[in-house]
This record gives structure tokens, C-alpha cells and sequence, in this order.
């Protein structure tokens, strides 16, 4: 490779680093700007006044109740399907690769519907439900079943690609000194994995925590059971504009807080080790 | 180890840097002087300009569930037209099953001319405006936003007329799963209602129609019941409809017009006497932002026309009185 007789060595890693610096700081910018006009279109005291208007309290408390519980489940239920799903080969094997995808593709409003004829009470499976007396549409159960449903993939698909990467030689040689596969995945795999499967679990919560379509499909919007602060967004940006203004900034805040305490956990624990 | 950049990549990562530096700032700051009419004259980058809404035939309507801003820019900026005789109508969502009626009626009136309705809860639409979304005329659902619109200066004088009225009806799906037989039915416990929300125009109305009722009628402990039986605030008139049609809550209170319009079967109705019940007076008005307000005065005037009022009638809606 000769280089080219215009541009000097010199000259072309300056121009290299000015590339390189426009490339980052349009990006930063691009990401950072909306944000930051967040905070800039209403004042402090405006901002501190509407957090206690209780549609903001009602809403952030639903909020982070909801969230709280899907990822629950969705690390409790999806944590050993991932990992069964990965060590083993079973008929359908693809299919469910496939479904777990889904829910990633699905426009929000077309998952909320479909578990709204679902699980409706004149839903498919909601009429017999219905018959028992449980009802699960325009309830908070319906708010945490949506949010598990757009958000699990982001837990799957990361737990998912841990385990298959995972160097099975430490799995295996733990086998060789007689530990049970139960023994293996707790002690063995989970803390191996443990800073990859955090990281998707933030994912999952970021996603819980805003979803909106399927939110106001099948649960509805009732300030204090479904009303979550995506939904109390939207509504309080048509009504009441500061306290829209002041629900976004909270979501702001509080994903902010989660990533970085979720780093500055995952820093610790690499020190650590 | 880093690896040495060739010339190639070099020259590939400034253009790219510098398309996305120009971009943002051609989103950020790009004012009516410089955002052509016409997409094919453009002195930014394609990622730039945010892809103008496509104009459908003047049958197709489209509804819109989340904010769709159309320019933007502070200042509105005229979104792609291809011809002065069209009309971008921001319109109550509550003309939705009479909207492809309009919009063949037009252009039959005006040959020529065609209308796009922007569908959707009148509160939406005004944030939408006031956030700079383009719109040749505005038909509001509730004098209350029509007033802050013409406070904040968004109509051309003298063009702000009444347009058609409505009442509020109570719907309950064709099968009534809650066996509700009058108005007295709604407060019995376990019965599912969906209402508007406070922001949405026919959600005020209906809270002022209960109101009424409560205070000749039914006393304030049904007021207090039928209230506890709300288990959701829809954001548009038509979310409340659809709620009803598919059975998944035993009543809903929208328009007349709504249920007027659906097809035989589809609901129950429960009317609202008159005395008690909230009538709705709708608005329209030319924006003064519109770049065809000759187009846009042809449609106010079909619109009030013998032809417009009467498509408005044969769906449901009352005529000003």
C-alpha cells in the first residue's frame, strides 16, 4: 500500500481524528439534544409543583410496581427456559427461536390486541375465564402480562446467546467431577453469565417501563390501576402539558439512575473477580 | 492494536461525519425560507427532511393513534402539496365514518380540489398545531379548544363558524352481557364502562351529561357508582366504540352520531334525555398557516353547504341550531 503522495502520514491521521471526532459527537448529540430539551421547556418549580399531583404519584408508583414484576418473572421463567432451550435439541427447536423474536417485530398495538382477543372475556381463552369469574383485561395483571410479553425477548435473546457462547468446557469438566446439571447451571453458568444477563434485564426493564401500545389495548387507561406513566404521558401532553413534561423527565431520570448503577455495579463486581 | 486507516476510510468517515452534522442541524434549524414546497429541490441531506406524510386518494382517511408531527420546525413549514387544490383537514375523530362520504362530495363540488383528513381526538390536534403540524382547516369537537386556538391566533378572522352538533349516547355491544336495561343499570356493581378521557371533547361531555343526570334524576350515590364502574379512559371517541364492539366492556358513552352510523346490530342503545344530556357544538375554521386557504375556504363552504351538512345528518350528526 504506498500512500497516496497528496495527503502525509501526518495529514491523514488529523483528518482521521477530525472525522472520527464529528462521527461521535453527532451521535452523542443526536441521542443527548431531545433530552436535554426535556429538562429546558418547563422550570424547577413547575417541575416540583406537578410531582405531587397524584396522576404523576399514582402513575410512577403503577409504573415502577409493573416493571418490577414482569422482569421478575421474565428473569425467573425465561433464565432456565433459555438455558434448557440452549442444551438441548428438541423437535420445534427453530419455532420457538422464531416466537421468541416475535414480540420484537410485533407493532405494540398488534400485541396489545391480540392478548386483548385473547384473554378478553369474550376473548378465546378470557370466556372461560370469565366463567370462573376472573377477569383480566382493564386490570393491573393485564398491564404486567403486556409488559412481559414486549419485553421478554430483550431477556431471552441475551440469555440466550450467553449460554450457547459460554465455553462449555467449564460445564462439562464440573460434570466430570459429578455435580448434577441443577448444581452446574446455579454455581457453574449463572455467575459466569451473570454480567451479560444483567445488562439484558436492564433492557427488558427500560422496555417494561415504557410500553405504551399494548398497555392501552388490553389493559386500558384507569389512573391508579392501568395508567402507567407512558399512558399518563400521552394523555397529560393533550391535557395538561407541565405534568406530561414532568412524567417524561421522571422516565428520564430514573432510567438514567438504573444504567448507571447497573455499570457501576457491573465495575465493582469486575474488580472484584 | 490499532489498525492503520487506508485513504478510503478516511474520506468515508468525514462524509459520513459531516452528512450527520448536517442533518442535525438541517433538523434543528431549517426555517421556511430554506425547506422548499417541493421535495425535488433540497439543499439537505435525505436523512434530513422527515418523509412528508404520502397523500392518499381522496377516499383513503387516515387515523392517526400517536402524535404525527408533519413539519418539524418551529414555524410551521408548508408540507408537501401537489397541487392548490388540496385541502389537509385536521378533523374530530368522531367524523370518521363520514369522512369518505365528505371526501368524494368535495371533490365532486369542487372538481379539482381534494381532501386528507387527519383523524383523531381534538385534544391531539391541538397540541399538533400548536407544536407546528401543518393544517389547511381545523375541525374541532369542543368550543373549549377552539377557543384556545383562536386565542392563540391559528385561525384566519372570521372564518371560525359552527359546523354540526352532537349528542351524547350510551352503547352497549349487540349481545348486552350485563343485561343493562336503562340508565339506572350503569351503577350496579361489576358493570364495565368505558368513558372519554377529561381531555378528550366527548369525555367532558359525557362527565357534564352524568352530572346532569345525577343532580334531576338518579341522585349522587349513581353518580358515585357509575363513576367506580369506569375501567378506562380512552383517548380518542372511537377507542371508546371499538371497546363496546368488541364486547369487552358492557357500555361506553360516545356520540349519536357513532352510533347512528355503525351498521344494524352492531350496538344497543340507551339515550340520554335530551334535557340532561350535553350537547356538543362542532367548529370549523381556516388555519391561517395554510398556504391554499383558496382550497381551504371551499372546503369550510362545502362543508356548511346543503351537500356537507346533509352527509353530516345522514351520519348521525344533529344541525346547528
Amino acid at each position: 500500500m504506498n500512500p497516496s503522495p497528496v495527503f502525509s502520514e501526518k495529514i491523514q491521521r488529523t483528518i482521521t481524528c477530525i472525522g472520527a471526532a464529528v462521527l461521535v459527537a453527532s451521535v452523542t448529540l443526536y441521542l443527548a439534544f431531545p433530552v436535554v430539551a426535556l429538562f429546558f421547556r418547563t422550570t424547577p418549580e413547575l417541575f416540583f409543583s406537578s410531582l405531587s399531583n397524584p396522576d404523576v404519584i399514582s402513575a410512577l408508583f403503577l409504573s415502577l410496581f409493573t416493571s418490577t414484576i414482569s422482569l421478575g418473572v421474565v428473569i425467573l421463567v425465561g433464565t432456565p427456559f433459555a438455558y434448557v432451550h440452549c442444551r438441548n435439541d428438541y423437535p420445534g427447536k427453530v419455532i420457538v427461536d422464531t416466537l421468541i423474536d416475535l414480540p420484537l417485530v410485533l407493532p405494540p398495538a398488534v400485541a396489545g390486541l391480540a392478548l386483548l382477543v385473547l384473554w378478553g372475556r369474550m376473548g378465546i381463552l378470557g370466556q372461560y375465564l370469565s366463567l370462573f369469574g376472573i377477569s383480566i383485561a382493564f386490570t393491573t395483571l393485564a398491564v404486567i402480562m403486556a409488559q412481559i410479553f414486549v419485553a421478554s425477548p430483550f431477556y431471552l435473546r441475551q440469555a440466550k446467546s450467553l449460554f450457547e457462547q459460554l465455553d462449555p468446557v467449564y460445564e462439562q469438566t464440573a460434570r466430570t467431577l459429578g455435580a448434577s446439571p441443577l448444581r452446574i447451571f446455579a454455581l457453574i453458568t449463572l455467575p459466569l453469565t451473570a454480567n451479560g444477563l444483567v445488562s439484558g434485564a436492564v433492557m427488558t426493564f427500560g422496555r417494561a417501563l415504557g410500553e405504551f401500545g399494548a398497555t392501552i389495548m388490553f389493559a386500558g387507561n384507569l389512573p391508579g390501576v392501568t395508567q402507567t406513566m407512558p399512558l399518563a404521558v400521552y394523555v397529560g401532553m393533550e391535557g395538561n402539558f407541565t405534568v406530561g413534561l414532568t412524567i417524561s423527565i421522571l422516565l428520564v431520570i430514573i432510567s438514567f439512575a438504573i444504567m448507571i448503577a447497573v455499570r457501576l455495579l457491573a465495575r465493582r463486581e469486575a474488580s472484584n473477580a | 492494536m490499532k489498525r492503520p486507516l487506508k485513504n478510503q476510510n478516511i474520506i468515508i468517515g468525514i462524509v459520513c461525519g459531516l452528512l450527520m452534522l448536517t442533518a442535525l442541524f438541517a433538523g434543528c434549524t431549517s426555517s421556511p425560507a430554506t425547506q422548499p414546497v417541493t421535495p425535488a429541490v433540497s439543499t439537505t441531506a435525505a436523512p434530513a427532511t422527515p418523509a412528508p406524510t404520502p397523500l392518499p386518494t381522496p377516499q383513503a382517511v387516515s387515523t392517526t393513534k400517536a402524535p404525527v408531527v408533519i413539519a418539524t420546525t418551529s414555524t410551521p413549514a408548508p408540507v408537501y402539496t401537489y397541487s392548490e387544490g388540496n385541502v389537509v383537514a385536521f378533523t374530530a375523530a368522531s367524523l370518521k365514518g363520514v369522512s369518505p362520504k365528505l371526501a368524494a362530495d368535495f371533490a365532486k363540488m369542487y372538481p379539482g380540489h381534494k381532501v386528507v383528513f387527519n383523524l383523531d381526538g381534538t385534544q391531539a390536534l391541538r397540541t399538533q398545531v400548536m407544536n407546528g403540524a401543518y393544517a389547511d382547516v381545523f375541525i374541532s369537537a369542543s368550543n373549549a379548544y377552539t377557543t384556545e386556538l383562536t386565542n392563540g391566533g391559528y385561525f384566519v378572522d372570521g372564518t371560525v363558524k359552527p359546523l354540526t352538533s352532537n349528542y351524547v349516547i350510551v352503547i352497549l355491544p349487540a349481545k348486552n352481557p350485563a343485561n343493562i336495561q336503562s340508565l339506572a343499570d350503569l351503577a350496579k356493581p361489576g358493570v364495565k364502562i368505558a368513558l372519554g378521557d377529561k381531555s378528550v371533547p366527548v369525555g367532558t361531555a359525557t362527565i357534564a351529561a352524568i352530572g346532569n343526570l345525577a343532580k334531576s334524576t338518579y341522585g349522587q350515590n349513581w353518580n358515585t357508582s357509575v363513576m367506580k364502574n369506569i375501567v378506562t379512559y380512552e383517548t380518542s371517541e372511537p377507542g371508546v366504540a371499538t371497546k363496546v364492539a368488541l364486547g369487552e366492556v358492557d357500555a361506553g358513552f360516545v356520540y349519536e352520531s357513532t352510533y347512528t352510523a355503525s351498521p344494524k346490530g352492531t350496538y344497543t342503545a340507551i339515550t340520554i334525555p335530551k334535557v340532561d344530556n350535553y350537547l356538543q357544538t362542532y367548529t370549523i375554521g381556516v388555519m391561517k398557516q395554510s398556504t391554499s386557504k383558496s382550497a381551504a375556504s371551499n372546503f369550510e363552504n362545502f362543508m356548511l353547504s346543503t351537500i356537507g351538512q346533509q352527509d353530516l345528518k345522514d351520519y348521525g350528526f344533529r344541525p346547528v341550531s
